[in-house]
């Protein structure tokens, strides 16, 4: 009851904010391109991103992204490093904790996850030359705050669902789901904090929960544009 | 009047640590093992900075431990490829030398993790996988060594030996773990057994023991992985157990505290935070409260009056527990991690690498500076250690000493 009052809240404030006007896809990505700095984005060859992720331990993380594709994230797991990485073309982890030190290509399912993070416009953007398809499919609310619900079919099959601050334009809630010892889990990533860096807009936390259970809180402390990286730190080591 | 002026200085003396026992130790959370270091004059406030950073040494290896501070050195351990290091540096952070003792850990949280004992001129040291060795404050050389495994049929813990030993007199105390040999007592000079004692015949829970020194006998206090144990230092009889029940017990990190007849613990895994009375004579102890919402793992606690001060786990922030009752009456958020205590304000060290100064008032835990480490390597889990006016942080590979007075 509480969620259909508050939807029908959301559904009211938007039609007042957007003058009885017909929303529309097209005005929605065009002010959270805007709104996130997408054109500034555009010149920027690398991110590099260093904070805490806390998943019961809080443990350094940082994360390197290079256009157009590559991915590299650097994290502890009982203080022990790991890695996951995409260089365009293979996605690859390693787990010394889990007692094998070698790294492993990722298999499909996961290895979407991590294209999708590789992407360094992120998915919304150009959207039609990636191959994928965006609708617009409704109104909703997340943490109270009224939200464009956009559905993402990815070109390589699965669906993610983008909640888009409805005043802002900055993404609220991503979510979607990942086989999980052969079941099927919802994850859903919550956009916190964000803030200007050189003119684009990057949130500093990111909260994930899987089947509905907090998983892990990402902070960032530092996100720096540029920083000079080799690019064969993204591939996957032969060991 | 002299048997007056004797008695004073007597009781005197058993409040000051070094005094009665004619020792100086040099150990684990401070004199006392309690967190509280009795520094005057410290600064009231920090710049939003932090305070000024002396200097910093970042070689040590890999580890958590947390440093000593002699009259001229500092003694920290450290791993590197797996090997255990002692490391020996003067007071203004230069690298003096260091010397092999063990097989280090790293299966998991790879490092070192005990802090090293000194006395005079001996330092003692423990490693992840059960090493215990006694080393020359000058050189780093080995007088004597054991391993709690080989030597005494001990089991590793599944985050390895982090027991940074006690020494009382001319006896060293360390918790093997096995079945027959729980805790043992070694002379300090030569590692020579004084007794064995089969405790609760389990496995070490990670504690650092406590002495209790009573008319009658000088008790050991420590865990095993299910029990707390209080043992007469004399000749390692068991004197009395106290249950740990919950799930998944087996962290009993936290060096539990001695207070006018009363024992205080925080305690990981469900056990929560209690307090005990111990009989006069020492052999018997009763419950007087408990609280399982106090799930501490290894920050330690501070007791300040009527108030104990520590972390939560599961749930990240620091909390206040009223120390008659045992409820839990104020919390405060700032993560979650180590504290101690010095000149009336509590120092926090949380996993998020934040230190935070914080000013006791009654229940409150008051707020008045903090500021973010940039230097260092890892997790963030080791305890600050406070001497002659700085504040000494270890980050991994890290020692920080930063000026607050």
């Amino acid at each position: 009851m509480r969620k259909k009052t508050s939807l029908a809240v959301a559904v009211l404030m938007i039609c007042s904010m957007a003058g009885a006007q017909e929303v529309n896809l097209a005005d929605i990505l065009s002010n959270h391109y805007k709104a996130t700095g997408l054109g500034n984005l555009r010149k920027v060859n690398t991110i590099t991103m260093t904070g805490t992720i806390i998943q019961q331990d809080a443990m350094p993380v940082k994360i390197i992204k290079m256009r157009p594709d590559k991915y590299l994230m650097e994290f502890d797991v009982q203080d022990i490093t790991g890695f996951q990485g995409y260089d365009g073309h293979t996605a690859w982890s390693t787990a010394p904790w889990s007692g094998n030190p070698k790294p492993q290509v990722m298999p499909d399912d996961r290895a979407g996850e991590l294209r999708s993070r590789g992407d360094f416009d992120g998915l919304l953007y150009n959207w039609k030359e990636k191959g994928h398809s965006v609708e617009f499919v409704g109104i909703d609310t997340v943490e109270k705050t009224p939200a464009f619900k956009l559905k993402i079919t990815k070109k390589e099959g699965g669906i993610e669902f983008y909640y888009l601050d409805a005043t802002k334009f900055t993404i609220l809630k991503r979510k979607y789901s990942r086989m999980m010892r052969g079941q099927e889990v919802a994850v859903e990533n919550y956009f916190h904090e964000y803030r200007m860096v050189q003119g684009v807009l990057f949130a500093f936390t990111q909260v994930t929960y899987f089947g509905g259970q907090l998983y892990n809180t990402l902070q960032f402390d530092t996100i720096q544009l540029n920083n000079p990286v080799d690019t064969n730190s993204f591939r996957m080591p032969v060991r | 009047m002299k048997h007056i002026l004797f008695s004073i200085f007597a009781a005197f003396a058993l409040l000051i640590p070094g005094i009665g026992s004619g020792q100086e130790i040099l150990q684990w959370r401070g004199f006392n093992r309690d967190g509280v270091y009795n520094e005057t004059g410290l600064l009231k406030t920090w710049p939003a900075t932090g305070p000024e950073l002396l200097w910093a040494f970042d070689s040590l290896g890999n580890g958590y431990g947390s440093p000593v501070i002699t009259k001229t050195n500092i003694f920290i351990n450290g791993e590197t490829d797996t090997v255990s290091y002692l490391f020996a540096l003067d007071l203004s952070g230069k690298f003096l030398w260091k010397v092999k003792y063990g097989k280090e850990w790293v299966l998991n949280y790879p490092g070192s993790r005990s802090t090293p004992t000194v006395v005079d001129d001996l330092v003692y040291v423990t490693s992840g996988w059960g090493q215990v060795a006694c080393l020359e404050t000058r050189s780093g050389k080995e007088r004597w060594s054991v391993n709690m495994m080989t030597d005494f049929h001990g089991t590793a813990p599944r985050f390895g030996f982090a027991e940074s030993v006690l020494i009382s007199g001319n006896t060293l105390y360390c918790s093997p773990g096995s079945p027959d040999t729980n805790v043992v007592a070694l002379d300090r000079f030569t590692g020579r057994i004084r007794w064995i004692s089969k405790g609760a015949g389990e496995i070490t829970s990670y504690c650092s023991p406590m002495l209790i020194s009573l008319p009658q006998r000088n008790i050991l206090v420590t865990f095993s992985k299910t029990n707390m144990l209080g043992i007469d230092a004399k000749d390692g009889k068991l004197l009395w157990s106290y249950k740990q029940e919950g799930e998944g017990v087996d962290c009993q990190v936290n060096t539990p505290i001695y207070e006018n007849g009363f024992i205080y613990s925080v305690a990981g895994n469900g056990n929560g935070a209690f307090r005990l009375q111990l009989s006069d004579e020492g052999t018997k102890i009763t419950e007087i409260w408990k609280n399982g919402r106090c799930d501490n793992l290894m920050g330690g606690f501070i007791k300040v009056n009527d108030y104990i001060y520590t972390s939560g786990y599961e749930i990240r922030q620091y909390y206040t527990v009223e120390s008659t009752g045992g409820k839990i009456v104020d919390s405060v958020k700032f993560d979650r991690g180590t504290i101690c205590f010095a000149d009336g304000m509590l120092y926090l060290y949380n996993e998020k690498g934040q230190v935070g100064l914080f000013k006791p008032n009654g229940p409150e835990m008051d707020q008045v500076s903090s500021f973010k480490l940039t230097r260092g390597t890892k997790a963030h889990f080791s305890h600050p250690v406070i001497c002659n006016g700085i504040m000494y942080i270890r980050h991994g590979k890290s020692l920080l000493a930063y000026k607050i007075k």
